[in-house]
This record gives C-alpha cells, structure tokens and sequence, in this order.
C-alpha cells in the first residue's frame, strides 16, 4: 500500500515536474448516468472547485463527458480522455469492478484516476467520497435513537444487485441488530424511484399498520413521506428523509419526525481538489487504505435532523426545489490531507 | 447479402447487393472528423482502443441483424450478454481460474447464449408472442438468472483472461484477429443457402411457408444464432471488463438495434447487412468521441449523440437514394 502511494505520488510529481512553469493540469471528469439532477449539480460543483484553483496560481482545466452511457461506453469515455492527453481521470463510474483493464492502461500512461461516489476494485485508482455504509449506519442510528431502540421498522431500498445498495442494507442491518428491541418487519426495493417508494409505502402501511419506524433511501424518502402523511398513522411515524430543497422545505412546514444522511453532491468537486494537490506532488498524510478494495479515502458525512434543520433551510434558500444540500472539501480542508 | 425476392437477380443494383456501402461512407466521413478533432485519435494505439471497446456491441449487432432478417427482433441480447457474462465468470472461479478452466467456462457460456436463443425462438415462434414484447419479457428473466448466479458486480477474472484480450499476438492486438474472425464468419454465412432462406422469409412469411420453406425452423434457428452470438459478445465484454457483472449488457440492446439500422439493415426484414451491422456499432462510437472531441459541453452531449445518429440515419438514406436512382 505504502509503496503505492509512493510510486503514484511519484508518477504525480514527474507529471508535475513536465508542466512546470505557470502549473496547469487537465482533468477529464465522466459521468456514465444523468437521471438526476444530483448529478448535474456533482459536475457543476467539480467545475466550479477547478476554476476556484486559478486564486492559487494554478489552471486547472476540466473536460467533461457525461451522457447515458452503458459499461463500454464509459471505457470510452476513459480511452478518450487518455487520448487526449489528460492528467487525472475522475469518474463517476457505472459498474465497480469492469474499469480494471482500462484504468491499469490509464496508469502506464501516468493518468491519475480516481473515482468518486462509488468504489471500484481497481488497484491502479483510488476512491474519494462517502462510506455508503457509514451513510446508512448514520441514518439508521438517527432512527434507533429516536424509537428509543423499541419498535417495528420497515425498510424501503434501491435496486438489488447494485453496489452501493447492498453496502447500505448491511449498514442498517448492522445498526437495527444491534438493538434487540428494533424488529425488521419487511424490505422492499423500489429502485431509487419517488412514485415507487410512494406506492412501496402504501402498500406497507396498509400491511403494517402498526409500524413505528422507516428506513429509507434518497429521493424515495419524499415519495414514502407522501404516503406517511396522507395515511391514518401520520404524525405517529419517524422516518428518514432526504436533502433537496423541496424536502427540506416540507420536513420544515410539516416538522417532520425525520433525520436525513448526506450524500453530497460536492464528492466529486472534493475528488478534484485532491486529486490537483497529488497531481502537485504532494504526498497524502494517511495513505488510501479503507474500504473493501483498500484504495478508499472516506469523507465526512453530514447529517441533517431537528438540531439542524433551521440551519440548512437557510442555507438553501433561493435554490430551485431539485437542489441538493452539499458539502465538499474546500482547498484548505483538502491541503490539510496532505503532508 | 441482400436478396429481395421480387428482384431479378441481374437487375439488382450495387446498393441492393451491398446495403453496408452507405454506412461505410459514412465510418470514413466520421474517421475524419474525429482525426480533425483529436489528432490523437487516429493513432494506432486509439484505433485498438475503439475496436477493444465496441467490438462487443459489433458482435451484439450482428446477433441482432440476424433475427432482424427474419423480420423478428430480439429485445433480450443485452440480458444474454449479461447472463453469459456472469455465467463466465463465477464458473471461471469455481474451475479455479486455470487455462482449462477459463476455455471450459468460455465454452460453456456459448451454450448458454445459444440456449438461451432457442428459448427466445421457441418463446416467439412456437408460442407465436409477438417477437418485440415476447423478448422484452424474457430480457428480464436472463436478467433474473443473472442476478441469482451473481448479484452484485464483482468477482475478477483471471489476468490473463484479459491480458489476452488487451495483448498482442506477432506484435497486432488480439482484437484485430477477432475481427478478422468476425469478418470470415460473415463472408463465410452470406454464402450459406440458410442466410436467403432467411431473407425469404423475412420479405414474405406467407409466401415462404407456401413455397415450402421450413419457416419454422428458420425463424428460431436466427433466434439461437443470434443467442450464440450474444455469447461470443459477452466474452469479449469480460475481456475488456476483467468482471462479472450481472446488468452491464442490458443498455446495450437498443445500440445493438440501432447499429443494425445504421448499417443499412431495415427492420421489417428481408434485406440488409450482417457487415453493415458491425460498421454501425463503429459509427456509434465514434459518434459518441467525436461529440466529446468537438467540445460539445456536457449537458449537450445526449443531445448532440441523439441528433447525431439521426444524422448518420439520414445520410445513410438519401446516400441510398441518390444512388439507386
């Protein structure tokens, strides 16, 4: 691992030492999947973080591909950018194991790779974001707590089979078994969809009338909030939420019993600040080593409840509805990574 | 490699007998501009890059051109790509990963596809389901399966599987025989007298079966050929994914028909290009470099790939036209 880390901050330096003189790096950003507005405001954040550079004397340009893609289709993306020539790779990437052959290629070429809002096995890139796992735990602590470790749960997740996913179903698993008194009544999958989490909650809540607590993920949080509120047992119900405005802006009309586990759109402008400052040379203070693939380096994830809420609603205000609440690694808090 | 029934062999024109013509214009128009664009990307080095990466969905498209001949379609090679690609993988890893191991799977996962086909065919033709709705729902079972024998993505390949594909064999890239060997394997089908039974039977259902054309038989033997096929894409997907993957085929069936429209096959069958079928799958991805290399910025980029393959569509058809006249 150490000698890793070496060698690519070596790679980085020998790479930085070429562009010496006014530095300036490309960095090509590729995202494989643009169904949410999450992701739009991920690669607007990142481009936003790279001009932010030009204050420390440093260009940074960004290329950008993001489209539907499948699978091969962002390996290409990956062999045009090394066709051109860039320095770093971030990605969003579409499957957590398939990048391997490419991104070894990417590095024979000296091509930084990193990718961010999900892992991939490669040992030849690293990961900068959350711990989806941490991200499920913090939720599913929040409701733990607020059920005072008694009661029955219901669950409502993504899309079987898909990585991040299965991370947060053991996340939570992990938490509820720890109380004895938390009693998983159902899991359901409603595929990361608001009108399906809606229709996922009816359908439990008509089973399962006595239900105390929900455990449920991102944007299907509002749809099965829906659900909760038009429902005989509203106001009886804690459940997780979410983080766009027009969430946050209910949670506050309605004051909702619900505590919301951020995933910040931010994780890919965090990514970028990182990955300029490896690109510089400079070497990490604590190698990337966690997670399953041991090339991960996790960020903190904020959490929104009732201690909070007034705080973040003001914070949003004057964004459109489909905003999400974010947070990134500014420069500073991205340099103090390093020695 | 066409054969329209109603025309007279002799009067047939060059278009007719090589529908690919157009497409492979329209490849040579898209080299340039990508060489405009991104010098870079007409080196040696870039070219093996863009075969390694579509040569899948060339295999895919003329899987798919197959069926389409026959006037059916088949809405489920993503789903076989998908199950054979995990089918591949986790026995590679249960055989132990050795050379054996790895051919034994290979071959295996041939088998599957094909079967997989038959199922298609039988599904379609002696269940007589209407062949774009029929495949849509067994889609979703290979996805099923896939998912059961494999449900997250994970589970590497041995390197070597993938060195192979991504290496050289006399200093030229592996993929470059795959061509060669997609190219024999077309040159060699068109000769069949199965591919004009095809045709025939793709141009008039009625009148084949009234001539006494097995049409049965025809109809789901495209169908197992084309799961065959999908097969063989699913092993070059592992070769340049090192992974099993459980749903990394399912977005590529509509490519796979678009391919075989761009390359100068039409879908109500009877006519058309296994060749043209394999340059479609290049146009498509060379669409997809050239509007990154001429700096369409992101939010455009579906946009610009959308109106660009109308395009190629377009050109295909009128380049078709003049040329007929």
């Amino acid at each position: 691992m150490k000698l890793r880390t070496t060698l690519a901050a070596l790679a980085a330096s020998v790479i930085s030492i070429a562009s010496a003189g006014a530095e300036e790096f490309t960095i090509g950003l590729s995202n494989g999947w643009v169904g949410s507005e999450w992701r739009t405001q991920m690669i607007e954040e990142a481009e936003a973080a790279a001009a932010a550079w030009a204050e420390k004397g440093v260009t940074v340009k960004v290329v950008v591909q993001s489209a539907n893609v499948d699978v091969p289709g962002q390996i290409a993306h990956v062999r045009n950018f090394l066709n051109q020539g860039v320095d770093a790779v971030i990605i969003n990437p579409n499957s957590p194991t398939a990048f391997d052959p490419v991104f070894a290629q990417a590095k024979e070429a000296g091509v930084l790779v990193i990718s961010t809002d999900a892992e991939v096995s490669s040992p030849d890139a690293m990961y900068v974001g959350i711990d989806q796992q941490a991200w499920a735990e913090a939720g599913a602590a929040w409701l733990a707590k607020t059920l005072d470790g008694k009661g029955k749960v219901v669950a409502i997740n993504g899309v079987a089979g898909h990585p991040a996913n299965e991370m947060r179903v053991a996340g939570y698993r992990k938490v509820f078994g720890e109380h004895p008194g938390i009693e998983i009544v159902n899991e359901v999958n409603a595929n990361w969809d608001q009108a399906q989490g809606q229709q996922a909650m009816q359908n439990l809540l008509a089973t399962y009338p006595d239900i105390d607590g929900v455990w449920v993920q991102d944007g299907m949080a509002a749809g099965a909030w829906r659900s909760i509120q038009d429902s005989p047992q509203a106001g009886k119900i804690a459940a997780t939420g979410e983080i766009r405005k027009d969430f946050i802006d209910l949670w506050v009309k309605d004051d909702l019993n619900s505590g919301a586990s951020v995933n910040p759109p931010g994780v890919m402008a965090s990514a970028l600040n990182v990955a300029v400052l490896m690109l510089q040379g400079r070497e990490l203070k604590e190698p990337a080593t966690a997670g399953q693939y041991g090339n991960a380096m996790y960020l903190p994830i904020p959490f929104i409840d009732a201690s909070n809420l007034q705080e973040v609603a003001t914070e949003l205000e004057g964004k459109p509805g489909f905003y999400s609440y974010t947070s990134a690694l500014s420069i500073e808090e991205a340099e103090a990574l390093f020695k | 490699m066409s054969l329209p029934s109603h025309a007279m062999p002799h009067q047939r024109s060059v278009f007719e007998r090589f529908p690919f013509i157009p497409a492979l214009g329209i490849l040579a128009v898209l080299l340039l501009l990508n060489g405009i664009a991104e010098p870079n990307s007409m080196s040696f080095g870039a070219i093996t890059g863009l075969t390694k990466t579509y040569l899948a969905l060339m295999f895919l498209a003329v899987a798919q051109s197959l069926v389409v001949f026959s006037s059916d379609i088949d809405l489920s090679v993503g789903a076989i790509l998908s199950l054979v690609n995990v089918v591949v993988v986790v026995l590679i890893e249960r055989l132990g990963g050795g050379a054996d191991a790895v051919l034994l799977s290979c071959l295996v996962g041939v088998l599957v596809g094909t079967l997989a086909g038959v199922f298609n065919g039988f599904v379609v033709v002696g269940l007589r389901l209407q062949p774009i709705v029929a495949t849509f729902a067994t889609g979703i079972v290979f996805t099923g399966l896939a998912l059961w024998v494999l449900p997250v993505a994970g589970m590497p390949v041995p390197q070597s599987f993938w060195r192979t594909y991504g290496g050289r064999i006399c200093d030229i890239p592996f993929v470059f025989y795959v061509v060669a060997a997609l190219g024999l394997l077309i040159w060699l089908t068109v000769r069949t007298k199965y591919i004009i039974q095809l045709m025939a039977v793709g141009d008039n259902r009625l009148a084949a079966y009234q001539s006494g054309l097995p049409v049965t038989r025809i109809r789901i033997k495209a169908f197992a050929l084309c799961g065959m096929l999908s097969a063989v894409a699913a092993l070059c997907i592992i070769g340049d994914t090192a992974s099993g993957d459980p749903v990394v085929g399912n977005a590529m069936t509509l490519y796979s028909v678009a391919a075989v429209v761009l390359g100068g096959t039409a879908l109500s069958g009877g006519s058309g290009s296994m060749l043209g079928s394999a340059i479609g799958a290049l146009i498509i991805g060379l669409i997809n470099s050239f509007v990154f290399f001429a700096g369409v910025s992101s939010e455009w980029q579906n946009f610009a790939q959308g109106v660009a393959v109308l395009v190629a569509l377009m050109a295909g058809v009128l380049i078709t036209r003049r040329i007929s006249k």
